[in-house]
Parts: C-alpha cells; sequence; structure tokens
C-alpha cells in the first residue's frame, strides 16, 4: 500500500518536471512509455520525504487516477481482443505500473518478452518495473538487455544510470548519464542526475557545469544545489549573492530546502549573536541581490539603488512582475518593498492583490521569525489592530520582541491610539 | 658438576630463589590452564569487576551529551525502516546551527541511497551538510561508495570477551590498514578539540582496549534522550530558542536506528546494541570516569608476584603458619583488587594470580617435603666438612703451641748456658737471636692458626644454629621418626636422638653386631628390642641376657647349655640362650661387667657363630643377631686391661650412644605426660597434672638415673600426693641434687696428687687448649704446658712407652686423644733430641734438669725413668716403636 502511495505522488512529481518529459519523448516513437520511464526518478528527487507545509497540487490526483483507471478498462479490451499484440501488453504493463500494480506489471512485460523476445521497449519496461520493486541487480540486466537489442534507447541508459547508482557502482551510473546526454544532450534531468554522482564523486567542478545547465532548465532542486555549491564554494568561487539568487528560483519552484537556506541566511543578516564577518557578509549579499534584481526588469528603469524595483514596476504598471519582485525583494531584506507590502495588505491592489493577501501576511511571519525588525513591526500593527486577522494584542507583544524598548513603546503607542 | 652440585646447594638454600623459581612455574601453570577453561577463567577473572559494577553507586552523566533517539512518533513519521538521508541532513544542520560542538551519526555511509528514498539527490545533500556542519562522526562503512574528507569515521565494535560479556571495546580497529578510531573516542576526541583545542587532551589512543565504565545498567534508558519527533516538530516549527537550548555547547548523538534489541552483553546482565556501549564510553570520558587495566605484562608480573609471595610464606615460614600466612596473603590480594577497583578504578587480575598461588600452595608443599631430606644431608656434610678443618687447624695449632713451648725452653736453657758460659756468650746469643725469631714465627703461626681456628668454630657455631632449622625443614620426618618410635616405646622428641634411631633402623636390617652404650636408665633394652623388631628377625625370639647377673659358675651352662650328666645336677639336656635365640636376636646387657675369662668364651662364639654345650662332644651351630649394651667405657676397659680388644672390635660393629636424659631436657614433659596417667592407673588414682613449677624443676634436674630415675621420682610423687596437681615440694627433687661438677667429673685415672687430676681435668674441659687452660686456672701458660709435660712423660711410663694408650688414658674422651698424642709425641721428641747429644744418662739427665727446671719432681721422676731406659735399651728406643702412627 505505501509503495502505491510513493507512485502516486512520483506521478504529481512528474507533472511538475514537465519540459524534461516532453523532450525526452520527443525521441521515443511511443509518446506512451516516456511517463513510466521518468516516474520512479523525479519522485525521489524533487519532493523530499519529509511532508513540508505546502502540498503540491492535490486536487489533480483523483482526475488523474480516473483517466488511468478508464485506460486500464481499455487496455485490458484490447488485450482480451488481440492477446498477442506485444504493443498492447506493453501498454498494459505501462498502465498497471501506473496505478501501482507492479506485480501485474511484471507479469504483462514478460509476456510480452515471450511474444517478442527482440523487443527492446519491452525489457526497458521491465526494467524500470523492476527497479520500482527494488530489485536493483535484475532491473540493470534487464536495461542491459534493452540496450544490447536498441543502444540509442536514451531512456534505457538513463534508468541504468539510476540503477547502477542505486547498485553503488557511481562509474556506471556516470557512464551511463553521459550515454543517455550523448544521445540526447538536451535531457535536463539526466544532467541534474549526472551532476549529483559527479559531485558525490567530489568532482565539484564538472557537477557544477552539468548542475547549472539542469538548474537552468528549471529543475527546482538542481537550483538548490546550485545555491548550495555558491554558498560552500564547491566548483565555483563562493558568492552568496548568485546562490541568493538560485535559492530564490528554487523557492519559486515550491523547493522548500531553498526557502530553509534563505531563511538561515536571512539570521545570519539579523541575529546579534553572530560572528560579525558572517553578518556582514550576509547583508552585503542581500543587498547586491537587491540591486542586481534591477538587471531583471531592463523596463523599469532605475532611479536609485536604495529603491524597490518593485516599487518602481508597479510605477512603471507593470503590476504582475511588480507584485513578484515586491516579495522578492522583502524576503531579501528590502525595507522599501517591504513597507509597500505592508501598505498594500491594508489597501489590496486591484485584482492583481487582494486586501489583507494572505501571501504577505506569510512573508511577514517569516521574516519576522528570521528577525527582520521592520516584519515585526508590521506584524505587531496587524495584529494589535486587528488588520485583516483577529485583534490579539498578547500576539503582537510577542512579536515585539527583541526590539529596543524605545521602538516597541512607538509601536503599543501606535496601537494603543487607534 | 663441582659448579652444578655448588648452584643446587645454593638453590635449596635460599627460599627467595625457590620461591621465584615456584612462582614463574605457577604463573605459567595457570597460563597454561587459562587456553582449554577460558571462559570459567574469565568470568572468575571478572567476578568481582562484574560485582562492583553492578552494585555501586550510579556515575555521574556528562551534561555535555545530548542522545537524540528514533521513537515511535518518529516511525510513524518517516517509516519504519531506514530513512530518506535528507532527514538525516536536516537534523544535522539543525543541530549544528543550534550550536552543537560535535556531532555524532550512527548511521554507515557506505552505501548509495535507493531511488525509493531520495537517491543521489539525498546523499549529495547529506554529504554537503556533513561537509558544512563541523566535525560529524560517522560509523565506518563496509566500503567506501560515498566519501567526505570531512567527517570521521568511528568503528562500533566491542570486545566480547570468552565469556560473552562485553566489557571492553578496542580503542582502534584497523581496516584496509587504516585505523579507524573507535565511535565514542572519535566524538570525544572532536568534541575535545572544540572545546579546547590548545590543550591536547589525554590520549585514549595509547592503549588497544578501553575498559567502559557503564552508567546504571548499561542500557540506553540510563541516559537521558531526546525523541527524533520532538526534535523534528522543533525544527518544522523553527522553535529555534529551543534548538538553541538542546544542543548549544553540546556532543550531540544522533541513532537513527533501531537501538532495542541488541544482541551484546552487559556484565550488567543487560542484552544492548554496540552504538550504546560506545555511548557509556562517551559518556566515561566526559566524566573522566576511566577504568584502567594493566596490560598483560603487567598481569603477568602481578600474578608473578602473587605467587612469588605466596611460595615465599609458604618456604619461609613452615608448617600450619605458612599455610595461614599464604592464606592471608590470597585474601589480602583479593581485598586489595575490590579496594583498587572501588577507589582507583584499576582492574587488577583476578584469576590468573590466585590460580597461580593454589597452585604454589600446592607445589611448595610437595617440594618442601621432596628437598627437606636432601637438605639436610647437605648441612650434615657442611657440618662434617667444617668439623674436619676445625680438627685440621686444632691439630696444627697444637703443634705450633708445642713448638713455641719447646723454643721458649731452649731459650731458657740457652740463658743459662748464657750465664753458666761467658766465653760461649756470644754464640749463644745468636742461637738466642735465632730462637726468638723462631719464637716469634711460630708464635705468629700460633695465632693465625688460632685465628682460623675461632672463625671456623664460629662457622661451626652457626651451621649447628641452622641446623635446628633443618630440623624444622624436616620436621615432617621427624614427627614420622617420633610416631615409629612411639609404637617401639621409645618416648623422645629430641632430633639427636630420633636421628639415631633413624641410623639405628637402617643398622638394624643390617647382620652387623651392635653395641649400645649409654648410662643406666637411657633405655638401652628398648633399643635392643627395637633393633630386633626393626631387623629381618622380627618374628622370631628375642633373648635378653643380663650379663652381670649370670654367676659366673653357671655362665657356661646358662649361655651354652649342657648336655644330660654333663655335671651334678645336669639331669636332662638344657638348651643355652644362644641356642634359643637361634635364628633371632641374643641381647648381651651389661656387657662390660663380663669376666676376663667369660669374654673370651663369648668371643668365640661371636666369631664362629657356634660353641660346645657343657659336657657335648660336637659343636652347635646358631645363627644369631647379637645385641650388647654396656654403661661402661669399653674403650677404658680395652686400655685398663679389664676388657678384651679383639671382643671390643667383634661388638663395635655399630655402636649407638644414647645421651642422657639431661641432654634432651625437651623429652622431659612429653615423658611427664606419658607416665603420669600410666602410673596413676597402676594405683588405680586419677592422673594428676604438673604444676608449671613443678615441670620447670623437672626439666633443671640433672637425671643421674635417667628416665628410670625419672619414672621413680614421679611414681614417688603419685603415691605421696593426693592432690590433682604435682608442685615442686612434692617431686622432692632438691636434696638428691648432685652439684654437675662431681657429675662431670672423670674418673681419676693416675695416683698423682689432686692437683694434677684438676688439672688434666681442666685441661680436658677445655680441649687440651693450653691458653684456654692458662686463663681458667689462672696461672702461667708455661706452666701448664710444664704440667702436662710431667703428665705425658708420668702417662708414658706407666703406659711402658705405649703413646696412644699414654694419649688415650689422658685424653679421657676419644676426640681428644689424637690432640693428646701430638703433644706427647711432641714432648717425648724434644726430649730425646735434648739428650741426643750425650754420651751417658748421667749427663744427659743433668742437662735435662737444667732444662726442665720447672717440672715437678714427682714428674721428674718420670723423665728420669724415661732417660734411663733410653739410654738402657740403646737407640732407637723402644718406647718410639709403640707409637699408633
Amino acid at each position: 500500500m505505501p509503495s502505491r502511495l510513493l507512485l502516486a505522488t512520483f506521478w504529481l512529481a512528474f507533472f511538475l518536471s514537465g519540459p524534461s518529459l516532453h523532450v525526452s519523448s520527443a525521441q521515443t516513437p511511443e509518446n506512451e512509455l516516456s511517463p513510466a520511464i521518468e516516474s520512479p526518478t523525479p519522485f525521489s528527487e524533487t519532493s523530499s520525504a519529509p511532508p513540508t507545509a505546502e502540498p503540491q497540487l492535490p486536487e489533480t490526483r483523483p482526475q488523474e487516477r480516473a483517466d488511468d483507471l478508464v485506460l486500464l478498462g481499455e487496455l485490458r479490451n484490447s488485450v482480451l481482443v488481440s492477446p498477442n499484440n506485444t504493443d498492447t501488453r506493453l501498454k498494459l504493463s505501462q498502465a498497471l505500473y501506473r496505478i501501482g500494480d507492479l506485480d501485474a506489471a511484471l507479469d504483462e512485460c514478460r509476456v510480452a518478452i515471450k511474444l517478442d523476445s527482440r523487443n527492446a521497449r519491452a525489457y526497458l519496461q521491465l526494467g524500470i518495473t523492476l527497479m520500482a520493486k527494488q530489485d536493483g541487480q535484475a532491473a540493470s540486466i534487464a536495461l542491459m538487455e534493452a540496450l544490447q537489442l536498441d543502444p540509442k534507447l536514451t531512456q534505457a541508459h538513463y534508468s541504468l544510470g539510476t540503477v547502477q547508482y542505486s547498485l553503488g557502482n557511481l562509474p556506471a551510473a556516470i557512464q551511463s548519464y553521459r550515454r543517455a546526454l550523448d544521445l540526447q544532450p538536451d535531457f535536463p534531468d539526466a544532467r541534474y542526475r549526472l551532476a549529483l554522482v559527479l559531485k558525490l564523486t567530489n568532482r565539484h567542478q564538472e557537477a557544477v557545469q552539468f548542475m547549472e545547465s539542469a538548474a537552468g532548465s528549471g529543475i527546482a532542486q538542481a537550483q538548490y544545489f546550485m545555491g548550495n555549491a555558491y554558498r560552500n564554494g564547491q566548483g565555483v568561487e563562493r558568492n552568496l549573492t548568485v546562490a541568493i539568487r538560485w535559492w530564490t528560483k528554487a523557492m519559486e519552484f515550491g523547493q522548500p530546502r531553498a526557502a530553509e537556506s534563505l531563511s538561515l541566511l536571512r539570521r545570519q543578516a539579523l541575529s546579534p549573536d553572530q560572528p560579525e564577518q558572517r553578518r556582514t557578509d550576509a547583508i552585503t549579499a542581500f543587498r547586491q541581490y537587491r540591486r542586481e534584481l534591477w538587471g531583471d526588469y531592463p523596463d523599469a528603469g532605475r532611479h536609485n539603488s536604495n529603491e524597490s524595483v518593485g516599487v518602481a514596476l508597479l510605477k512603471g504598471s507593470q503590476v504582475s512582475d511588480g507584485i513578484t519582485a515586491l516579495f522578492v525583494e522583502a524576503l531579501a531584506l528590502g525595507e522599501a518593498a517591504h513597507d509597500e507590502l505592508a501598505q498594500l495588505y491594508e489597501t489590496g491592489l486591484d485584482t492583481s492583490l487582494a486586501q489583507f493577501d494572505t501571501r504577505i501576511l506569510r512573508c511577514f511571519t517569516t521574516t519576522a521569525a528570521d528577525g527582520f525588525i521592520p516584519s515585526k513591526k508590521a506584524l505587531a500593527r496587524i495584529y494589535g489592530k486587528g488588520i485583516g486577522v483577529t485583534q490579539d494584542r498578547q500576539k503582537a507583544t510577542a512579536m515585539l520582541k527583541g526590539l529596543s524598548k524605545q521602538e516597541m513603546q512607538e509601536v503599543l503607542d501606535e496601537i494603543a491610539a487607534q | 658438576m663441582l659448579d652444578a652440585s655448588r648452584l643446587w646447594r645454593r638453590f635449596l638454600g635460599s627460599s627467595w630463589l625457590q620461591a621465584g623459581t615456584m612462582g614463574l612455574l605457577a604463573t605459567a601453570l595457570a597460563s597454561g590452564l587459562w587456553a582449554p577453561a577460558s571462559t570459567t577463567f574469565t568470568a572468575l577473572d571478572w567476578a568481582l569487576y562484574d560485582f562492583w559494577l553492578t552494585d555501586r553507586a550510579a556515575i555521574p552523566i556528562s551534561p555535555s551529551l545530548l542522545i537524540v533517539t528514533r521513537d515511535p512518533a518518529s516511525e510513524k513519521e518517516f517509516g519504519a525502516g531506514p530513512w530518506d538521508r535528507a532527514i538525516l541532513a536536516r537534523l544535522l544542520a539543525s543541530a549544528h546551527e543550534a550550536g552543537a560542538l560535535a556531532i555524532g551519526l550512527d548511521d554507515r555511509i557506505d552505501h548509495a541511497s535507493q531511488a525509493q528514498r531520495g537517491g543521489a539527490a539525498s546523499d549529495a545533500l547529506l554529504l554537503e551538510t556533513m561537509s558544512s556542519a563541523g566535525p560529524i562522526v560517522v560509523v565506518e562503512g563496509l566500503d567506501a561508495t560515498l566519501t567526505s574528507d570531512t567527517t570521521i569515521t568511528g568503528h562500533l565494535s566491542a570486545t566480547t570477551d570468552s565469556d560473552h560479556i562485553a566489557r571492553r571495546m578496542p580503542v582502534e580497529a584497523i581496516s584496509d590498514s587504516k585505523s579507524i578510531p573507535a565511535f565514542g573516542i572519535a566524538l570525544y576526541e572532536a568534541f575535545q578539540r572544540q572545546t579546547s583545542p590548545a590543550k591536547p587532551s589525554r590520549s585514549e589512543r595509547d592503549l588497544t582496549q578501553l575498559l567502559v565504565n557503564y552508567v546504571g545498567d548499561g542500557t540506553i534508558s540510563a541516559f537521558p534522550t531526546l525523541p527524533m519527533s520532538t526534535l523534528w516538530n522543533a525544527i518544522e516549527h523553527h522553535e529555534n530558542d529551543r534548538l538553541t537550548e538542546w544542543f548549544t555547547g553540546k556532543i550531540v548523538v544522533f541513532l537513527p536506528n533501531p537501538i532495542a534489541g541488541g544482541n551484546t552483553l552487559l556484565p550488567t546482565g543487560q542484552k544492548v546494541t554496540n552504538p550504546v556501549v560506545h555511548l557509556h564510553a562517551l559518556n566515561m570520558l566526559l566524566t573522566d570516569n576511566r577504568l584502567w587495566q594493566p596490560d598483560a605484562a603487567g598481569r603477568t608480573v602481578i600474578t608473578l608476584f602473587v605467587a612469588w609471595l605466596v611460595s615465599w610464606l609458604l618456604l619461609h615460614f613452615q608448617s600450619t603458619i605458612s599455610l595461614l600466612f599464604a592464606g592471608k596473603a590470597m585474601a589480602t590480594y583479593g581485598v586489595l583488587v575490590l579496594l583498587s577497583l572501588a577507589l582507583a578504578h584499576v582492574v587488577l587480575p583476578l584469576a590468573l594470580p590466585l590460580t597461580a598461588a593454589l597452585l604454589v600452595l600446592v607445589g611448595t608443599t610437595i617440594w618442601s617435603h621432596l628437598t627437606s631430606h636432601q637438605r639436610l644431608q647437605l648441612l650434615e656434610q657442611d657440618m662434617l666438612r667444617v668439623q674436619q678443618e676445625a680438627a685440621a687447624v686444632r691439630e696444627a695449632l697444637v703443634l705450633r703451641e708445642t713448638r713455641a713451648d719447646t723454643l721458649q725452653e731452649d731459650l731458657t736453657a740457652a740463658r743459662v748456658a748464657i750465664a753458666q758460659s761467658a766465653g760461649q756468650q756470644e754464640a749463644l746469643t745468636q742461637s738466642a737471636d735465632v730462637l726468638r725469631s723462631q719464637l716469634a714465627d711460630a708464635q705468629t703461626q700460633e695465632e693465625e692458626a688460632r685465628r682460623k681456628l675461632e672463625g671456623l668454630e664460629h662457622q661451626l657455631h652457626s651451621l649447628q644454629a641452622a641446623t635446628s632449622k633443618p630440623v624444622a625443614i624436616g620436621n615432617v620426618e621427624l614427627d614420622r621418626l617420633q610416631g615409629e618410635c612411639r609404637q617401639l616405646g621409645i618416648v623422645t622428641q629430641d632430633a639427636s636422638l630420633l636421628r639415631l634411631y633413624r641410623d639405628l633402623k637402617k643398622g638394624a636390617k643390617s647382620p652387623l653386631t651392635i653395641l649400645v652404650l649409654g648410662e643406666p636408665g637411657t633405655g638401652k633394652e628398648l633399643f635392643a628390642r627395637a633393633v630386633h623388631r626393626l631387623s629381618s628377625r622380627a618374628g622370631k625370639t628375642f633373648i635378653a641376657v643380663n650379663m652381670a647377673a649370670i654367676s659366673s659358675e653357671l655362665f657356661e651352662s646358662e649361655l651354652f647349655g649342657h648336655t644330660k650328666g654333663s655335671f651334678t645336677g645336669a639331669t636332662t639336656d638344657r638348651r643355652g640362650y644362644f641356642e634359643l635365640a637361634n635364628y633371632g636376636t641374643i641381647f648381651l646387657d651389661e656387657i662390660g661387667d663380663l669376666r676376663l675369662d667369660h669374654q673370651s668364651k663369648l668371643l668365640r662364639v661371636l666369631q664362629e657363630r657356634s660353641f660346645y654345650r657343657v659336657g657335648a662332644t660336637t659343636p652347635t651351630t646358631v645363627d644369631v643377631r647379637i645385641v650388647a649394651a654396656t654403661n661402661r667405657d669399653l674403650q677404658r676397659g680395652v686400655s685398663e686391661g679389664w676388657f678384651r680388644e679383639d671382643l671390643y672390635f667383634r661388638l663395635t660393629g655399630l655402636v649407638f650412644r644414647l645421651p642422657p636424659l639431661r641432654e634432651r631436657p625437651g623429652d622431659v614433659p612429653i615423658l611427664a605426660e606419658i607416665f603420669l596417667p600410666e602410673i596413676a592407673d597402676q594405683m588405680g588414682r586419677p592422673a594428676p597434672k604438673l604444676s608449671n613449677e613443678a615441670l620447670r624443676g623437672l626439666v633443671e634436674h640433672e637425671w643421674k638415673g635417667n628416665v628410670r630415675e625419672f619414672r621413680h621420682c614421679l611414681e614417688q610423687a603419685v603415691a605421696l600426693n593426693d592432690g590433682l596437681l604435682l608442685n615442686k615440694e612434692s617431686l622432692r627433687l632438691g636434696s638428691e641434687s648432685i652439684p654437675p661438677a662431681v657429675q662431670t667429673k672423670q674418673p681419676q685415672i693416675l695416683p698423682d696428687p689432686a692437683s694434677d687430676a684438676a688439672v688434666l681435668n681442666c685441661l680436658r674441659q677445655r680441649g687440651f687448649d693450653m691458653q684456654a687452660t692458662a686463663q681458667t686456672l689462672g696461672w702461667d701458660r708455661s706452666t701448664v704446658t710444664q704440667r702436662l709435660k710431667g703428665l705425658c712423660f708420668q702417662a708414658l711410663v706407666e703406659t711402658q712407652g705405649d703413646k696412644v694408650r699414654a694419649a688415650a688414658m689422658l685424653a679421657g674422651d676419644p676426640s681428644l686423644t689424637r690432640t693428646v698424642e701430638l703433644k706427647l709425641m711432641d714432648y717425648y721428641d724434644h726430649l730425646i733430641a735434648t739428650i741426643q747429644p750425650f754420651a751417658t744418662a748421667e749427663e744427659a739427665l743433668l742437662d735435662c734438669k737444667r732444662r726442665f727446671k720447672n717440672l715437678p719432681d714427682r714428674h721428674f721422676r718420670s723423665v728420669e725413668t724415661l732417660v734411663r731406659e733410653r739410654f738402657r735399651t740403646g737407640r732407637p728406643a723402644s718406647f718410639g716403636l709403640k707409637t699408633g702412627a
């Protein structure tokens, strides 16, 4: 039962890493095969096993499952009609695999191989199913058989890389991933995986190259690792600003670890307990990131370095970009953007931003927890005055913890005046 | 060969050496015994330690140690099997961020993660975290699929003793020729580097094994732990304050694997997993509650020492007290083991020393039994050797002394000659000088000889003192001899008498004639009976004949028997004692009282073992073992002529001299103890006891009549006393006591004035040492010499020039005969040399008169007789022919 749940989660991940899927499917003649091939791997990489606060697209699951069941019924009928058709059997096997009935899927694969022992795709499917059953040795034999029959089967190389890795044979895994990339250079998942294995064999520079291209292709996990690489100076020169850039991107793609890393860096910048050098480095990195953000929006123009790019974009009526930039800047400790968001929380902005938007509240809560004083003050006002939330003076007072007495008194006076 | 025997002698003489050898052997044997029964030995060796570990007060838990364990809630969240490494990465990162100083992770990162558990991404995350989170100690894996330069690997082994209990862990393990530290030690070292980088920590790496000081019952529950789920919730909710509170400044150990169901057995009886053992070791290091154990060499040395000590105690203190001491030593060692454990945390070996001590106990007892006899022999040999040397030196001394005296006389004579002849003065002066120098030389030599004698006597004395020890050493044998004696009715604990008995026992087996000498009442007949019972004739007849009690007329008839009609009253054939004792033993008591004519008759029987019955024409042959006894001095009898010499030599096949009771006062209490109940029983009265005073009186009394007198004294006391306690008065000892001077007085053999007898007596007492005698008498030495010279000449005259007899007569004691003989010969030779130049006896006597002017007149008469005899018989003098030499 848990394995089925896991499989269902694979699918979710699969949909998230859509681009790579399409690229690979373009190479393979049978579109139906590709989901099955991709399914086991992205699951483990992009969704970290500990449950996170933000479940991704939970509403899509029942629909997916219903579609699968319908397709399964159809395929079973087709097999009944023509039992000796290998393709039909393989499709049925894929459908069974997708719903998590691995034993049935294996049986169908074996029947297909019996019917056509020279069918590389049948072996590929067998290998993938065996991988899901955690039978690495058998899976690698099946995949090698598939490659012997069809050496250009990119998916087989890719899957074999994964199997080799789980068997602990890292050089073989690297070789398989490289073959897959030779056959299909535009294969971000293969790049990401190759980068990971290279990283684990301490070939950091090479790893960073592959990781960067995978990150560029939008793989959030790769972006997160890029951020880590820049923070730690592994394979690249240490650069916290670039690290912040990659983490922010990964966070936008829903990578929770990236958000945590950013949070940690914010705490470094704000906590008085931190060593001075660390603090200064973090503050400078955030400032530099906010400056460089202007480069992402060439239309925004530039007035002065301390100004918020979000505010500038809003002024230039680029509302959507403006709001995104405001959040990014606020999370990068931009006080101007923060003030603007605090204002927008109370007022709202046309249709793009509702009044008392929870995203703003969540953003403030996050930065306040990291010790960002403007956020603390803003939250104290929101809770103290009951703006869009139930009034809670106690919580408001608690929010002001860590501020100087004078500042605290000012805010409390302001709340009291209301 | 000589060296070997000397070494052996030295070895037997040194209890240190013997104890050392015994200790060495016992240690080797005990070590050898360990192999076949290692489980038992190991359990015994650690018995006290295990007992102490279980029952002592709990040791503290380090506040720096935080253990995060897997709990059911976390298993519910992350699954029951191995967890995604991303989870571990997050835990490690949080701990590091919250200020943990050193982190331990009970996980092997030797394999790649399955795709279902995060695959390469989770592995990369973990490695990344480990490299950034500072010193992290992980468990050594089987292979190195994933490697990180910054992680420290530690092994999780525990050393299981042969009784299957894990008390120690290896400090380092070797894997692929790399040395891997123990997990707990690696963590401790990482922590030390963080807390005090400047101060080098005490290194455990010098050891190979580390004894683990377990907290409580040794399980994980002995430590306060933090559940993984609680920690995870705190991380999820960003509760940084709590995280900081938990982690700051601590060693954090994550145990993501199940810790229940281990199979490592602890001394406390609990079963745990190996990481728990290492956690206890870590706590021990953190709280500095280390336990120490001596290494193999140290344990061997301790074992050797204990074995040596026990052996030495057994060898040094004989008998039961030594066993007591040895037992005490072993018990003390046991207490020492416990004390060192409790006070110094040092674990001393137990099984090996105690086994070795027990082996030593058995071995040493056997050894001392085996060697006691040999030791005794060696000491007796030593004594004999020194005695011989002393005798030799004594002879030399006599010669020197005599020569000095002679020279002195010559000097005096020369002086006289000077006075007489002034013309010859110069020549005489020269001669006097020569003589003086010779005298000085002789005196120096004499002094040297005297010193040497003193040294030797001292040595002999110390050896004699040492022989009291062999008595103790061989007391087992003496005890046995004493028991045997008791069976034969001989009551004694005197070592010399017991040794005499031992020799008698040996002699009894031989067919030799035995002569038992001793004062009346010393038990001659008892010993004679003992000879019979110990001989192969024990089953045959024993006939005791008192020779003094047989009338001279009936002597032959009694001893040899007679035929019918051989004389008036001989109505039947009668067998004599010798015939009656055929194939048995005949005991001829009071043989010294036998008349001379009877002696010759007896001699024939002894020679031929055949005799004629009175009136018989055919000889009767018998096979008889002869044991004779007397209280008279037969040797003197021979010299005085009342005992036949040939009979004397026939009888002295083996001679045993029984010591009088006064020479063995130690036997008095034991005799009293035996006699009193016997006497009381005979008289039908309750057995009385002796008061201490009475016993002292008995011991101090001169028992002239020896045991017989002693028994009579007791009989008298029992008969005349009604009480149950005999005191000194009731023994009536005082009036009969004879002064020892009278007792020791030698029979007077010379019909000369008493002063000569007194001088001779004194000389005898002093062993014919002139100087000593002179000191005793308060005389000048030359006076004593003159007296002895006179006595010698007188004795020579009386014995018609038989120097041996004369010497024996003067010496009294056979042991001094040789000394006297030497002196006598010297004096006589000097006399001959003096008269040599003269043509007539008269001239010679004139010169002698001058030379021996200090000689008393009565003795000069002897000189005169000798000189005249000399001139009468011509040269060589007949006297000179009868020397013993």
